[in-house]
Order: structure tokens, then sequence, then C-alpha cells
């Protein structure tokens, strides 16, 4: 039985939309496996159908380094450190690419929030079946509502 | 001429922070490559942003030997002192 | 060894260092629509640096299923892409890989302290500024940032790109793994 997650939540992984909530270059939704205080796994999908591939590089599709990123930036969005928090990206402090996302990929996030001063860090170690993919680190800073 | 003297905590700091591990983890002999994981890609960066830092030239032959913090702080001791 | 080809194209490097269209710019880089993002370049100085300019607009693909209400900024990590795209072309220029199946193909290694600082919209034209920090064997590593207006939008603290042979991503490479 999965542990009550910090909405309360404890039926299965939730899925939020991406596609239309805000411009990506990443389509599909972002499944959230576990959101429990300040830890965070979610995944997207990174199918064929993703509209960078044609273009990265065609005849030899690979995921886009920044694309791995930002499947961390919507797996923070997906699952914020405190509920119902609006989060602006304001620095990429580090990233380590360690192999390349593939065509058919799931690119797993798992992150751990740590308050930092008036924002939040977002550190995540991203892989896919085959392995550690990436390493990321991001900044947030709270968004107050107009 | 640089008269800095290198400051050995502040190098190592500065190390954990590009190799993103904790300032406790970067002892003077830890090997960045075979004990805390870092590929070499990294390794290299760390040199890059220390001869940045310093204000040293280091060729590039140098910079692949260093792979501890006792080497960096020997290395980047030497050129000051070559400024 | 340099062929005749080799000559032709230093004689044109020589020559075409303050700019570079569309056409040069597919010809050292490999990425096509949608991830071209660089449409032009300035003031070129191999192994110094560049300036290079893309303009941001609300018909690329990423904007198709916008929710009208929804932010209509730029996505940050595209920002960041296409300053890097800037810094390859830096790279690439001397050793044009327009071919990624052969050769070497530009590995994004990693980076660090990327600061965005001011929303971009559609309209707005990046100005991105690249600074190569070092060049070794097979490994560079750059600095700089990206302005509108003017305005700085975007600083990079080091982005780095490992150079290394395609076979390390070939499609056996990847059934094998």
């Amino acid at each position: 039985m999965a542990a009550p997650d910090i909405d309360g939540r404890t039926g299965g992984p939730a899925v939020s939309p991406v596609t239309g909530s805000a411009v990506s270059p990443v389509t599909g939704p972002v499944t959230v496996l576990e959101h429990t205080g300040s830890r965070a796994v979610t995944e997207v999908e990174a199918d064929a159908g993703q509209q960078v591939f044609p273009g990265h590089y065609p005849g030899f599709p690979i995921f886009p380094g920044v694309c791995v990123v930002e499947c961390v930036h919507l797996g923070a969005q997906a699952a914020p450190p405190v509920p119902g928090v609006r989060l602006d990206l304001v620095a990429v402090q580090s990233t380590r690419f360690q192999s390349p996302v593939l065509p058919g990929d799931t690119v797993r996030s798992e992150a751990d929030w740590a308050a930092d001063g008036d924002g939040w860090i977002h550190r995540a170690k991203v892989r896919t079946t085959r392995g550690p993919a990436a390493q990321v680190r991001l900044r947030y800073r709270v968004v107050e509502d107009r | 001429m640089s008269t800095a003297t290198l400051d050995r905590e502040d190098l190592r700091t500065t190390v954990a922070d590009v190799l993103d591990v904790d300032v406790d983890e970067v002892t003077d002999d830890v090997d960045f490559i075979e004990d805390l994981g870092v590929d070499s890609l990294m390794a290299l960066e760390v040199m890059v942003v220390l001869e940045k830092k310093y204000g040293v030239k280091i060729a590039e032959s140098e910079l692949r030997e260093v792979t501890n913090l006792t080497k960096a702080y020997d290395l980047i001791t030497e050129k000051l002192k070559a400024a | 060894m340099t062929t005749v080809e080799n000559e032709d194209r230093m004689i044109a490097l020589t020559a075409a260092t303050a700019a570079l269209g569309l056409a040069d710019i597919k010809r050292v880089l490999p990425h096509r629509y949608p991830m071209l993002l660089v449409d032009r370049v300035t003031d070129l100085v191999p192994g110094v640096g560049l300036t290079a300019y893309k303009a941001v607009t609300a018909n690329e693909p990423w904007y198709r299923d916008l929710a009208d209400d929804a932010d209509p900024a730029y996505p940050r990590t595209l920002l960041v892409e296409s300053w890097c795209q800037a810094a390859g072309v830096l790279v690439a220029w001397a050793e044009p890989n327009p071919d990624v199946l052969s050769g070497q193909v530009m590995l994004f290694g990693g980076m660090a302290d990327i600061e965005f600082s001011a929303p971009v919209l559609p309209g707005d034209v990046l100005e991105h500024r690249v600074r190569l920090m070092r060049a070794l064997s097979d490994t560079v590593l750059f600095e700089g940032e990206s302005l509108v207006g003017g305005e700085p939008v975007l600083r990079v603290g080091r982005v780095v790109m490992a150079m290394r042979p395609a076979e390390e991503l070939s499609p056996h490479d990847r059934q094998s793994r």
C-alpha cells in the first residue's frame, strides 16, 4: 500500500498533464510515483513520438540533454516541495550527462527537495531502464500569487 | 603577478562544488575518479575551473595528472609561484 | 594531410569569419527542424568566440497546444539549448560534422551555474554571446550569456562538450547495452 503522499493521496501514481499548461519541448504526461515530504519520484516517457526527435538528429534520434533536464523540471512542478506553491526555475546549478536517452526510454527522476534561503533546490538522479542517465540540480524561486 | 597564497580549504570547497559532493568527502588524498566515482570529464572540468579561479595556465598533460586535492594544491601553488 | 577540400574550407574560413548564414550553420550543426535553434552567427573568431541570433516566435511547435491563458514564456531549457548550439558552431566550425553517423559526435557533457534572469517571449530576438573557456584534445568548455534588446536573460557559467566517436552512440551499441 503506497505511503500517503504530501497531499494525503494513497492511490496509484498521479498523472498530471503537461501539454498545454506551459510551453515545453517535451510532450506527454508526468507520472508522479512518489511524493512524500522532500522526496519526489516522477517519470516521463521519451517515446519515439516526441517532437524533438525528427530534428535531433535526422536518422540518429537522441533525446536532447536539455530535454532530460526538462523532464526533471516537469517532475519538480508535478511534485512541489509544499502543496500548491508556484515555482519559477531560476537556475540550473549543475547537470552531468552520463549516458544518452533514446527513443522509447522511460526517463525516471528520483529527486529530493531542500529549502535554500527564499527558494528551493531540486536535486535529481535521472535513470532509464539501462542505468544512470544524468544528475541534475535545479534552483527554484517561490512565485507569490498575484 | 599573483601574490595570493593558496588557501587549501577554499580549494577544497571549490572542488567539492564542481564535483557536486559534500566538502568532507574531499579529503586531501581521496581520488576523484577511483573513490568519488567522478568521470574523467569532470576531473578535467575541476582543473579548468581552478585554472580560471586562480588565474594560472596549466598544460593539458599536467591537468590530466591531477586526481586528488593534494596534487591540485601542489600544482596550483607551483603555478602561482611561477606567475 | 589537408585535402583540396580542406584547403577550400580553410580559405572560406578566413573569408567568412565575419558572419554565417543558415547554410553555413547547417553545414556544421547536425540539428534540424524543430531543433535547429540558431538562425545567424556573427563575429565568429575560431577558438575564441562568436555572437549568434535566434528569433523566438509563437509559431514553434511547442506553442501549438498551449492553452490561451497559459504562460507564453519560451522554455528555459530551450534557451540553454539555443545557446549551446551557438557554442557548437564555435567547436564545429573548424571541424564541420553535419553527418553524425561518421566521424566525431559532439556530446553534451554537462553544464553549471546557468542562471535565468528574465522571461523570453515570442517576438524577442536572442543574442547569444559565446566565449571559449578552454579547449582540450577531446573536450571544450564554454561560458557566456544571452541578451534580449541589450538586457541579460541568461548567464552561462560553464558548458562542457565532449567530442566522442559516433560509434559510442551507434544503434549497434544500443542493442548490445
